[in-house]
């Protein structure tokens, strides 16, 4: 008999709380009309950023594309002239894309980033396949200091070998010096 | 020529009936997901017409220029047929349900129901039962496991509801001393019979939301678990007739609760037909509400409540009723 | 044999096994950066420390410097010991760049593994880092001295493994360099293997640089068909491009490495100009097409002027289901027995090289490395078959002896005794040899044939090389494992028996002797085998010139490259009345043809294929058809329309389209059955069992060659014409690069090709009043040349070389020129 009674009790507080509810503001944000500004770190529409002097961080490592779960990034990497290596080409499906933001964790450069904009909806699927000019943007992102080049220890235009941040002069192995 | 004046009525009042009654059905949709909205601190639809009033024109629109698919494997013409059993009897239950008195037009008495047949609260019954074959074909047809699990979920559940709901009704034929609908709301044009019978009410209520198959009794088509169940395969219109099926028929119940229980439509001040509509409105309105606060049962669950509870507390009812009209 | 215990498990190993490879054996990998299988231990990198519980030994100690012995109990899970690999690979991490997203290692590299087993991930060290330039290495390879970890495998494979001298050690301690002395390309045409053993990117493949990631690739074992070793390789693929190949293990034939020929020659696979479409008159049809009206033109040419109208020329270096097809064909339909060799006297010696090739003289290439005398009878090993010198020198390494008896003073990287014999003086040396070896022999004690043989031997006249040849035969007469070395490539049919004679007599002398023979190409055994060597393309276009055929078939064959008189051979293809022409490549016969059918290459749809040692291996199919991704997007961004077919995909395999063409069902099957018939190894094909890892020799010697059986008076005749009538011989000769006609496509290795020139020694141009450098013009078929004068010392006299590489690479292989013949061009 108890148990009848907690059981309607129990039922008497759900239709309560429920009818609570009514008199309830909805937390509904109608969303075309009121857009909720959005934390900078939430992940949406991916871009390609670039070093603080300008050039594309991104340097086609794969390391994104290896750790994508839909296998939505694909590249071509290629070397420039000046020992630099970047992207002939950078494709990624939007349409295919889960924004679990994996990606952005793998870059070793900070290249790739994901960011709050959402709204990129298209009728027609092969609009959503984002080529290398549609990812590219003109800013550093969320990191605005680091340059890949600096640190890597390659010869680039950023710095041949033994001008890079803590590194030696290169050795002359041709001294008989100690 | 009285013949043809009564033919006209009929089909006067058939078009009438007909009319509202899918019309409420449509809006019942809008109700219910306005209503549940609010219960779950949304707002429910609000994007087409004003308030989202034209949702179920672009629900119906969009349903029926949906493709209507058949599965290759299903039994085609039992699976076409499927839902429209279910539909017609939904829509003919309402028959018997009287809307008001029996009103004088030009020296005829025009009585405010469809047809009143003597056994009336039989024939309610008979369509309920015949309902549940378009549950059980459609999914026995489907071809599918889904569909399959859900139609016999369908059959059991309410076979066995069926029992209460008819055993909760013997009271108030014993009170009312009839089975026409009729003559049960004239019984009530003092007190409604709920005071009289509020144990009849509780298991009439329950009976009828498991008979319509609405949470927390929708077994047959438990999203989560079956897929939609019955109606897995169905798309387009035909699924849509499985819906209005389904809202005609918590109408049908609400009128029937009114009818039984609340007086049918007795009331002061308002025409008897707003009062039937205030009584069918506000029923509904509490399935909404039982819908939005309960979780569904699981199936030992149900069978246990229908078998071990409702069937046996109706028995004891009627004996008690009856042992009190002695 | 030790019975020790490793991390719980026992395991019993030879004596002399190191504790790393017996741990490898129980399926534990030691992490190691400086031990390699090949190359062996020198504890330089310390990675490899295990915790020695019991035995002999106690405490960390270095795993692959100590051997497994009885008694030890071993774990490589010890705390200390994983602390210490752990302290190790933070240490060698302290000069290591921060360029893993931009090294092409990245992906498949030893340290980066074993940095993130080990777990260290943040840099301790306040420091900065040591840095290095680096080198210009040549085409090949890219250089990047700061990733080195010091662990000397690669000076220790260039210089001991593959006996090069140009790379190296300097410096010491922390700044330790491994290069050259100054910028410039590898000499070691085996320079390749030094990105498949460096354990991390200090050298990466420069021809696939930035292709991809090892993970993208599709990796698939294959054979190298760019000589006739058949070395194993895997192809890497991406993007229906074949991107990179890298050695693959075979204890019988190639070991760990491969040459470069062989890793960098895959080019011709990825060609934009290679032909994907069929072509009627050279203008592009439907394959379905094309076969129908091709199979109805030849029915009506055979009906017409009967079934010996019809030839067939078929590839050398093709599959044997290929070949198989062409000889099956042929047969029931009655046309000539198919043409694989172009010239008569190449297609003799291979006859003979396989017919000869007894079971009992049979050796792989590795078997070669345990030979401890080693005698090479006109062979370049490192211009035929590179890998062959790198076998010989392991077994020079391990205390062998090697001789070398040949015409061009072969380049090689091994210690070796070399006799510089004219081509046409090569028999009579060899008779000389046999004569040395059977002095102390009573010729009563060997068969009556063989008896008759040396006694001829015994009256050949004496030699310049006496002296020589008599140690040469000592040495043999003492040798435990001798192996004798014949190449195919300049030698007589006769050399070649000779060779073999010599092997059957060691025999009857009771010396196990090994006999290895190299031959023109890839499948070259099975060419043999399946065609006739009265067969040839010589014959064939003989035979359209008089109008007996009016039908050719050509299968994969690249008749402009290989038949030099290309007038005659317009003239030829123009006399025919049906041309048909199945091959992979572009080839200007395939827009002169009336049928041009595509066909695969080995990467599409792989194939059997037999190794000089009659040795059977298959190879899978390595990348799916099709145009490259590369090409059809141009560069940039693939293509964006979706299409269910691959642009491209026509090609078929060629004895696909053969038994098309001849309205056969395309079943693979009866190829299968009929190549067992002609190796009589039933079942060896079409049997459950797959052909195993290392290959399996079903080229069994043929009887009906009869051996010690040879023409001595023609081998002194050949001897005297140069020095009677004073003619010089112009031997034409492979070179590694830019012989081979496939990995003539790949540009890095184009680079590599040496230019066209003669070459002398300096008594024989002294003798035609040539200097190094003088321009000098050959008067030979079909035209003359032009060519710079190069001095090579130990050349033997009145020999010319001409090295076969662009612009001419002459099918025919000698030619006896008189001095005016040889005229030097005077400076404008």
């Amino acid at each position: 008999m108890p148990s009848a009674i907690e059981a309607i009790e129990a039922l008497a507080t759900g239709f309560a709380t429920t009818f609570k509810h009514l008199f309830r503001r909805p937390i509904t944000e109608p969303y075309p009309e009121y857009k909720r500004p959005l934390p900078e770190r939430s992940r949406a529409r991916i871009v390609l950023t670039r070093d603080p002097d300008g050039q594309e961080r991104c340097v086609a490592c794969y390391l994104c594309s290896a750790v994508c779960p839909v296998s939505c990034i694909s590249m071509q990497s290629v070397e420039r002239e000046d020992g630099r290596r970047y992207a002939a080409w950078f494709r990624i499906n939007f349409a295919r894309c889960i924004y679990c933001g994996l990606c952005e964790e793998a870059c070793p450069t900070a290249a790739i980033q994901l960011t709050p904009d959402f709204e990129h909806c298209e009728r027609d699927i092969l609009k959503m396949v984002a080529e290398k000019d549609d990812l590219l943007v003109d800013h550093c992102g969320k990191d605005t200091a680091y340059n890949f080049y600096k640190y890597a220890g390659v010869s680039t235009d950023v710095g041949d070998k033994g001008t890079h941040v803590k590194e030696d002069k290169p050795v002359n192995v041709k001294s008989n010096m100690p | 020529m009285t013949v043809l004046l009564g033919f006209l009525v009929l089909f006067a009042k058939l078009a009438v009936v007909l009319g509202v009654l899918l019309f409420l059905a449509a809006y019942l949709v809008w109700v219910e997901r306005r209503f549940l909205g609010r219960l779950q601190v949304r707002l429910g639809p609000n994007r087409v017409g004003l308030f989202g009033l034209l949702q179920p024109l672009a629900d119906a629109i969009k349903l029926i220029t949906k493709e209507d698919t058949v599965p290759a494997e299903a039994d085609r013409f039992i699976f076409l047929l499927a839902p429209a059993v279910v539909a017609v009897t939904a829509l003919l239950m309402f028959a018997v349900v009287p809307f008001g008195p029996d009103i004088t037009l030009g020296g005829h008495a025009i009585p405010m129901v469809i047809s009143d047949i003597n056994i009336g609260l039989l024939f309610v019954f008979a369509l309920s039962s015949l309902g549940i074959y378009g549950v059980a074909l459609g999914g026995w047809a489907s071809n599918s496991k889904f569909s399959l699990l859900g139609g016999i979920r369908g059959a059991a559940q309410m076979i066995s509801y069926e029992l209460a709901l008819g055993l909760s009704l013997v009271p108030i034929v014993m009170l009312a001393r009839s089975f026409s609908l009729v003559d049960i709301v004239n019984a009530q044009s003092r007190i409604p019979f709920i005071v009289a019978q509020p144990v009849s009410f509780v298991i009439f209520l329950l009976s009828a939301m498991a008979e319509s198959k609405r949470i927390p009794f929708d077994l047959p088509e438990a999203e989560n678990e079956l897929g939609a169940g019955f109606h897995t395969e169905y798309s387009g219109m035909r699924f849509g007739l499985f819906f209005i099926g389904e809202y005609v028929h918590m109408q049908v119940l609400g009128a029937l609760i009114a009818v039984f229980f609340l007086g049918g439509w007795h009331g002061p001040f308002l025409p008897p037909a707003v009062w039937l509509l205030i009584k069918i409105i506000l029923v509904a309105l509490v399935m909404i509400w039982v819908r939005g606060t309960l979780p569904r049962l699981r199936y030992d669950q149900l069978m246990a409540l229908g078998w071990k509870v409702l069937v046996p507390a109706a028995l004891v009812n009627i004996l008690v009723t009856g042992v009190l009209l002695v | 044999m030790p019975n020790l215990i490793i991390d719980d498990l026992p395991i019993e190993v030879e004596p002399g096994t190191k504790v790393i490879e017996a741990a490898e054996r129980l399926g534990i990998i030691i992490p190691r950066f400086c031990f390699h299988p090949a190359l062996g231990s020198v504890g330089a990198c310390r990675v490899c420390a295990v915790k020695f519980l019991q035995g002999p030994f106690e405490g960390v100690q270095m795993s692959c410097m100590i051997d497994a012995l009885d008694g030890m109990v071993i774990s490589t899970t010890d705390a200390q010991a994983v602390d210490f690999r752990r302290h190790v690979i933070e240490w060698l991490m302290l000069n290591h760049p921060h360029d893993c997203p931009v090294c092409d290692e990245g992906g498949h590299c030893l340290l980066q593994d074993m940095t993130v087993a080990g777990g260290h991930c943040i840099r301790r060290y306040k420091g900065s880092k040591r840095t290095h330039h680096d080198q210009y290495l040549g085409p090949l390879l890219q250089h990047e001295m700061n990733r080195c970890i010091q662990c000397y495998r690669c000076s220790r494979y260039y210089q001991g493994f593959a006996g090069y001298k140009d790379l190296g050690v300097m410096r010491s301690a922390a700044q330790v360099y491994f290069g050259r002395q100054d910028d410039g390309v590898l000499q070691n045409p085996f320079s390749g293997n030094l990105a498949d053993i460096c354990p991390t990117g200090v050298y990466t493949d420069k021809p696939s640089r930035f292709k991809g990631r090892r993970w993208d690739f599709e990796r698939t074992p294959s054979i190298c068909i760019n000589c006739s070793l058949g070395c194993n390789v895997t192809v890497s693929a991406r993007h229906r491009e074949v991107v990179r190949q890298e050695a693959r293990f075979n204890d019988k034939i190639n070991g760990h490495f491969i040459c470069d020929r062989g890793r960098y020659g895959f080019a011709y696979v990825n060609a934009a100009d290679r032909p994907r479409r069929a072509m009627v008159g050279g203008r592009p049809a439907d394959i379905d097409d094309v076969l129908l009206e091709a199979r109805s033109r030849l029915a009506r040419t055979m009906a017409e002027f009967g079934p010996q109208s019809v030839a067939a020329v078929g590839p050398l270096r093709g599959s044997l289901e290929t070949q198989a097809a062409l000889a099956q064909l042929s047969e029931a339909a009655g046309w000539h027995s198919p043409a694989f060799y172009v010239d008569p006297k190449a297609a003799e010696i291979a006859a003979m090289a396989t017919a000869r090739l007894e079971d009992k003289f049979t050796v792989s290439l590795r078997g070669i490395e345990g030979a401890d005398v080693i005698l090479a009878v006109g062979s370049d090993p490192v211009n035929e078959a590179p890998m062959l010198a790198l076998a010989m020198r392991q077994a020079v390494r391990r205390g062998g002896h090697a001789a070398v008896i040949d015409s061009r003073s072969p380049t090689l990287p091994f210690e070796h005794e070399y006799l510089p014999v004219a081509v046409f003086e090569l028999d009579v040396a060899v008779g000389r040899l046999v004569n040395f070896l059977c002095e102390d022999v009573d010729t009563q004690q060997l068969p009556a044939h063989a008896a008759a043989f040396v006694d001829e031997c015994r009256k050949l006249p004496d030699g310049r090389f006496d002296v020589y040849l008599q140690a040469i035969a000592r040495r043999l007469l003492a040798a435990r494992q001798p192996v004798v070395v014949c190449g195919s490539d300049i030698v007589e049919p006769a050399t070649v028996a000779l060779c073999a004679d010599v092997v059957l007599l060691l025999h009857h002398m009771g010396i196990d002797g090994k006999l290895f023979y190299t031959l023109k190409s890839a499948n070259a055994f099975g060419a043999a085998r399946l065609g006739s060597p009265a067969a040839n393309v010589a014959s064939v276009l003989r035979s359209v010139e008089r109008g007996t055929v009016k039908a050719l078939v050509v299968v994969e064959k690249d008749l402009h490259s290989e038949f030099p008189d290309h007038e005659r051979l317009k003239q030829a293809l123009a006399q025919l009345d049906l041309l048909v022409v199945i091959h992979y490549l572009d080839i200007s016969l395939a827009s002169r043809a009336d049928y041009f059918l595509p066909a695969t290459t080995i990467y599409e749809t792989g194939g059997l294929y037999l190794n000089q040692e009659g040795r059977l291996q298959t190879a899978p199919a390595a990348v799916a058809g099709g145009r490259p991704i590369q090409q059809t997007g141009g560069g940039a961004h693939p293509p964006r329309q979706y299409n269910r077919g691959i642009p491209g995909d026509t090609p078929q395999e060629a004895w696909r389209l053969l038994l098309q063409l001849c309205g056969e069902q395309p079943a693979r099957e009866p190829l299968l059955h009929r190549l067992e018939d002609t190796f009589a190894t039933p079942g060896a094909l079409t049997g459950a069992s797959p052909v195993p890892p290392e290959g399996m020799r079903v080229g069994h010697a043929v009887n009906g060659v009869a051996p010690f059986h040879h023409d001595w008076q023609a081998a002194l005749a050949r001897h005297e014409q140069l020095s009677r009538d004073g003619q010089m011989l112009l031997v034409t000769v492979a070179q590694t690069f830019g012989t081979e006609p496939l990995s003539c496509r790949s540009p890095w290795l184009e680079a590599l090709t040496p230019p066209a020139t003669v070459r002398m020694a300096l008594e024989t141009a002294t003798q035609l009043q040539l200097a190094a450098g003088d321009q000098v013009v050959l008067d030979i078929k079909p035209q003359p040349l032009t060519l710079p004068v190069v001095i090579e010392i130990g050349m033997a006299a009145n020999v010319l070389a001409l090295p076969r590489v662009a612009p001419h690479r002459m099918a025919r292989r000698h030619f006896l020129l008189t001095r005016n013949r040889i005229k030097k061009v005077d400076a404008p």
